[in-house]
């Protein structure tokens, strides 16, 4: 039993939970971090799974996280490095490839290839994203707008958010009322014409969801893809250096600097609970830590139906709850590679590899997966997004041998025999996986020294993410903005008293922004709860 | 000068300041006509086809035996409408919806009554859950009604309030939402964006029930029950009138021409028109394609909108913008109408009457729905598709002869771009298709087959001039609703061209048997 007491208790150490934890502490406030595993970072991690090798287990790369919170916490002082990726390569079945990257006049000649149109428009339609995106961009760093409210601050508020967006002409909201409902196959091919470029494109649109291409709603999630930035470059995306992990560990570092206490192999089992009120935790071990406020940083099914507990909830809130969807989609499969494997279309070492790599031949093909998945079955043909780490940061891999990190959709959490049968099927998905490739990479197999496998199903049991959601929860229109994670419930505050939630279950919602994090802080400061 | 002696002098003289042309004679573009004529407007009604009506006329498919409408359900019928244009004194009657008889492979099936006490005992034998959840959200639909009503009754607001009218739209709006509970708009704000299948499966355990609640939602969309954006269409439905009338579609046809003919409107069927005439600018008239002009200085079209603006208008009249956004506008058909001639009635094994005038056959569960749907995906037919059935004859047995009986079916999904397109062999196998899913129900149907029609999304758009074969000129999508339907520069009924309005389904509020997108085309002309 321990007579500590905290200003605040986190539950768990994602990159959230940490940026959370260090704000509050550099408000002055005594802050203790829980980690049941051991090491902190959550899904923003990195493990030497194989000796020599480190693995970018989960995320692999990083752009939204907010240039304020990195100035504020001074990550780049504790180690925070991003190496930009300069390209994104799609091989064809039939060996002809689409090579995009920083390079404008070099994507448009490798675009003409396919259609010569297509590729003066897609000149023009980076800056139209750029466009949609002014609306967007600042309602990440802020709390969701509550359009329901009677508050008249918060009407006050909406108010001036409706002067900005009427002010912005007729032409740009109708845009961008287009962007939040459509597909986006149809947002895209309004502008182009050839395949080849709409489906690598579409796919930015179905990263994390449980959602295809030709779903309403995608054309949303593409323009949050497109809002990335590193050190002010829009829409760049890159590569923390030593892996995700490094990301995590720059932020514990500034945490701890600030005077936070991390301690990780601390699991923790349920909150203490005085009627309504939460008033600390209890370890699995049976050790009580008593705190003015308990952070939650797990997604919302953990945080209410394991740290809470149904007794302890009203029913319609526990309703609410259960109604949030979690359906995980993706897999990752990760490999330590003996030398570089060859592309059959572009035989070598070079930009091809050394970017990110997309397997999204056709609109069909990435439709096709999806419909497997919503049946029960993992795709027997799966769309992938491959990155080879130690090209652009060789501490990861020992000399001349490399680390593969591949992303795969779908493979649906709710197999039709049960989740359960993850593990029957974890093999099976990885050579769907590892074979699909090798149409596109035919020395791959040979150059296999370790592969990992990690399933919807793994994803939950070793990093907590239920139903092995990498987002704490689906990013559907329906459970966005105010009504992440329930409506009324969205300001990071619970129904449960002095209980916060501040992980990517909330707004601004997943990806490794750390928006969250540092909202769920700020709130929690401005109410005194803390 | 009484509004009498105005109208006659109109007659005497109709010139072309106060006239106003009308394309199409479907419920849309007769209501619009009805309402010009009433506020003194001398209209003119072109109808391309040799009978008036539309989707909504009586279809004789095969000699003496008819179906009650290409379009089979009123349920979208806004009785407020009705009234205002007057259509009971010209014989418009209404009556209860009837029943749905949701079928079942190896099972009673499940009656599902419009009147939502009789429907929670129904369900109930099944599924005690499950009838406490219809009724609650029966009950929870009937609170926000009057929102919908609100919204489908009137133009949408403007997107950005340029003028005090519009700034009032939106604050009566505004009021009417505060009038609901904030629970209530809490819960509407949630599942409005939701897919079908989501909601339903939050509510019920009866498989059979969701699906045959989420195929309303999604026939003739290009969506699935697991679509977002489904449920907003579903809202729209089930807060829509939910009524019925006797005599079906083709009467509402009868009392609309009654009406707009007593109030003036002349109305000529097989008259084409070719061209909508513009000069400086400006609508001038029609071209029909008999060669014949006609000089009026307003054109409200009912036809679709991507027909009216870019083969009615010349080529090169719209800029580029605009032009784009009609080229955009999606319209593809998903849904084929099969009907079917029988020399008995249509006998459901597992349903305790002969006589049921509305069913649902679906494979049973929201994820065959999904399947259906999945086929349009990549240009194919349902092997399976989902049927909605109406026997017209139940009602009004004129439609065929004495112990005969006709079936209208809505069989989903079956798409424009079929691959190697709708030839007789491909129709044949839909055709086939549906029998053999309706067969596995009603053993009896196949020998009782006098004639059959397979109207395929292709055909549907040779014979009603309707581009794509989508049944509602515009797809039903969340980009494709309120102020964004048809497109962004034709919100409500005004199109970019003076004097040109766009009074059909491809506006808001959308198809189906309804009649408003024409009257709030009207009362835009009567605005000025």
């Amino acid at each position: 039993m321990s007579a500590n007491r905290y200003d605040a208790i986190v539950v768990g150490a994602g990159h959230n939970g940490l940026i959370c934890a260090a704000y509050l502490a550099k408000a002055g406030r005594k802050v203790l971090v829980l980690e049941r595993r051991h090491q902190v970072g959550g899904a923003t991690t990195s493990e030497e799974i194989y000796p020599g090798f480190t693995y970018t287990c989960c995320s692999y790369v990083v752009s939204l996280l907010r240039p304020w919170i990195i100035r504020d916490l001074e990550l780049p002082k504790y180690g925070y490095e991003i190496l930009p990726l300069e390209s994104t390569f799609t091989p064809f079945p039939d060996g002809r490839y689409l090579m995009r990257d920083s390079d404008p006049e070099r994507t448009r000649r490798s675009i003409a290839k396919f259609s010569p149109k297509d590729a003066e428009v897609y000149k023009r339609f980076g800056q139209e994203m750029a466009e949609l995106g002014r609306l967007i961009k600042p309602l990440i760093d802020d709390p969701a707008p509550d359009p329901l409210s009677r508050d008249p601050r918060e009407l006050l508020r909406l108010g001036r958010l409706g002067k900005q967006l009427r002010g912005q002409g007729d032409e740009w909201l109708y845009a961008n009322v287009k962007m939040m409902t459509m597909s986006a196959v149809d947002f895209l091919s309004e502008r182009f014409e050839c395949e080849e470029l709409i489906a690598p494109m579409a796919i930015s649109g179905i990263i994390g969801t449980f959602l295809g291409i030709r779903s309403p709603g995608t054309a949303y999630v593409l323009l949050h893809h497109y809002m990335g930035e590193i050190d002010g470059s829009f829409r760049a995306w890159g590569l923390p250096k030593g892996g995700t992990g490094a990301i995590a560990n720059a932020i514990a570092a500034s945490a701890r600097a600030l005077g936070v206490e991390i301690r990780t192999e601390a699991p923790v089992a349920h909150l203490l609970m005085n009627g309504n009120q939460a008033t600390g935790v209890v370890l699995e071990n049976g050790d009580e830590i008593h705190a003015k406020a308990v952070v939650s940083g797990l997604d919302p099914h953990r945080t209410f139906l394991k740290l809470v507990g149904e007794e302890h909830l009203d029913p319609e809130i526990l309703q609410q709850v259960k109604r949030f969807k979690m359906r995980g989609s993706s897999g990752k499969v990760n490999l330590a590679l003996d030398g570089l494997p060859d592309l059959a279309c572009l035989p070598g070492p070079g930009p091809q590899l050394t970017g990110g790599i997309t397997i999204a031949p056709s609109i069909d093909y990435l439709e096709r997966g999806y419909d497997e998945a919503k049946y029960g079955a993992f795709s027997r043909k799966p769309f992938m997004d491959i990155l080879i780490p130690s090209l652009t940061d060789p501490t990861v891999a020992p000399p001349g041998k490399h680390t593969m990190s591949i992303f795969v959709q779908y493979a649906p959490y709710h197999l039709k025999e049960g989740a359960a049968d993850w593990p029957n099927q974890r093999e099976a998905f990885g050579d769907a996986v590892i074979d699909t490739l090798s149409e596109y990479m035919p020395n791959l197999k040979e150059r296999i020294l370790h592969r990992q496998v990690l399933s919807p199903w793994d994803l939950e049991q070793i990093y907590g993410l239920t139903e092995g959601n990498i987002f704490h929860g689906e990013l559907s229109l329906e459970q966005l903005a105010f009504l992440r994670p329930m409506a009324g419930w969205s300001r990071y505050k619970t129904p449960v008293d002095n209980l916060w939630m501040c992980a990517s279950g909330t707004h601004p919602g997943g990806g490794i922004m750390g928006a969250p994090g540092a909202l769920c802080a700020r709130t929690m400061l401005g109410k005194r709860a803390v | 000068m009484r509004p009498d002696d105005a109208r006659e002098a109109g007659r005497l003289m109709a010139t072309p300041a106060n006239t106003a042309i009308v394309i199409g004679a479907g419920p849309n573009g007769l209501a619009a006509a009805t309402r010009l004529s009433q506020a003194g407007k001398k209209v003119l009604v072109v109808e391309r086809a040799a009978a008036v009506g539309g989707l909504s006329a009586r279809h004789e498919f095969h000699p003496g035996y008819a179906v009650a409408g290409i379009l089979h359900d009123e349920a979208l019928l806004p009785r407020a409408v009705a009234e205002k244009l007057g259509l009971p004194r010209h014989g418009l009657k209404f009556r209860r919806a009837p029943a749905t008889y949701l079928a079942e492979a190896s099972g009673p099936g499940l009656l599902l009554s419009s009147d939502t006490a009789a429907a929670v005992e129904a369900i109930g034998r099944r599924s005690a859950h499950d009838a406490k959840s219809y009724a609650a959200m029966r009950a929870f639909l009937d609170r926000i009604t009057p929102l919908f009503a609100s919204i489908l009754s009137e133009p949408p607001p403007a997107i950005s309030p340029g003028s005090a009218g519009d700034l009032w739209q939106i604050a009566k709006r505004g009021l009417s939402l505060f009038r609901i509970d904030r629970k209530d708009l809490l819960e509407l704000a949630r599942v409005a964006p939701m897919c079908v299948a989501d909601y339903l499966n939050e509510r019920f355990e009866t498989p059979l029930l969701v699906e045959a609640l989420a195929a309303p939602a999604v026939a003739s969309t290009w969506s699935g029950p697991w679509s977002a954006g489904t449920m907003t269409n579903f809202l729209l439905r089930e807060c829509a009138g939910g009524e019925a009338i006797e005599g079906g579609p083709p009467a509402l046809i009868a009392a609309l021409l009654a009406a707009a003919r007593g109030a003036g409107a002349e109305i000529r069927t097989d008259t084409e028109v070719a061209r909508i005439r513009l000069e400086n600018g400006h609508v001038a008239g029609v071209t029909l394609a008999s060669g014949e002009t006609i000089d009026a200085k307003v054109v409200l079209s009912s036809a679709d909108p991507k027909r009216t603006m870019l083969t009615l208008l010349a080529p090169g009249t719209l800029p580029l913008k605009i032009e784009e956004e009609f080229i955009n506008l999606r319209a593809r058909g998903t849904a084929a109408k099969v009907h079917l001639a029988l020399s008995g009635p249509l006998e459901l094994q597992g349903s305790e009457g002969l006589h049921d005038e509305a069913i649902r056959i679906g494979g049973g569960h929201v994820d065959d729905l999904e399947r259906a749907f999945d086929a349009i995906k990549y240009r194919q037919f349902s092997e399976k598709p989902n049927l909605e059935i109406r026997v017209p004859t139940v009602a009004d047995p004129s439609l065929a002869p004495t112990g005969h009986h006709t079936v209208s079916i809505l069989a989903s999904f079956a798409p424009y771009n079929l691959e190697g397109g709708w030839t007789d062999s491909a129709r044949e196998k839909f055709g086939d298709a549906v029998i053999a899913v309706l067969e596995q129900h009603a053993p009896t149907v196949r020998s009782r087959i006098v004639a059959r029609e397979v109207l395929s999304p292709a055909d549907l758009e040779t014979h009603f001039a309707l581009t794509g074969g989508q049944l509602h000129h515009g797809e039903i999508a969340l980009d494709q609703l309120l102020m964004m339907r048809p497109a962004p520069s034709a919100p409500r009924s005004k199109t970019t061209v003076p004097g040109l309005y766009l009074g059909g389904a491809g506006s808001h509020p959308g198809g189906g048997v309804r009649m408003t997108a024409g009257v709030l085309a009207a009362e835009a002309v009567l605005g000025g």
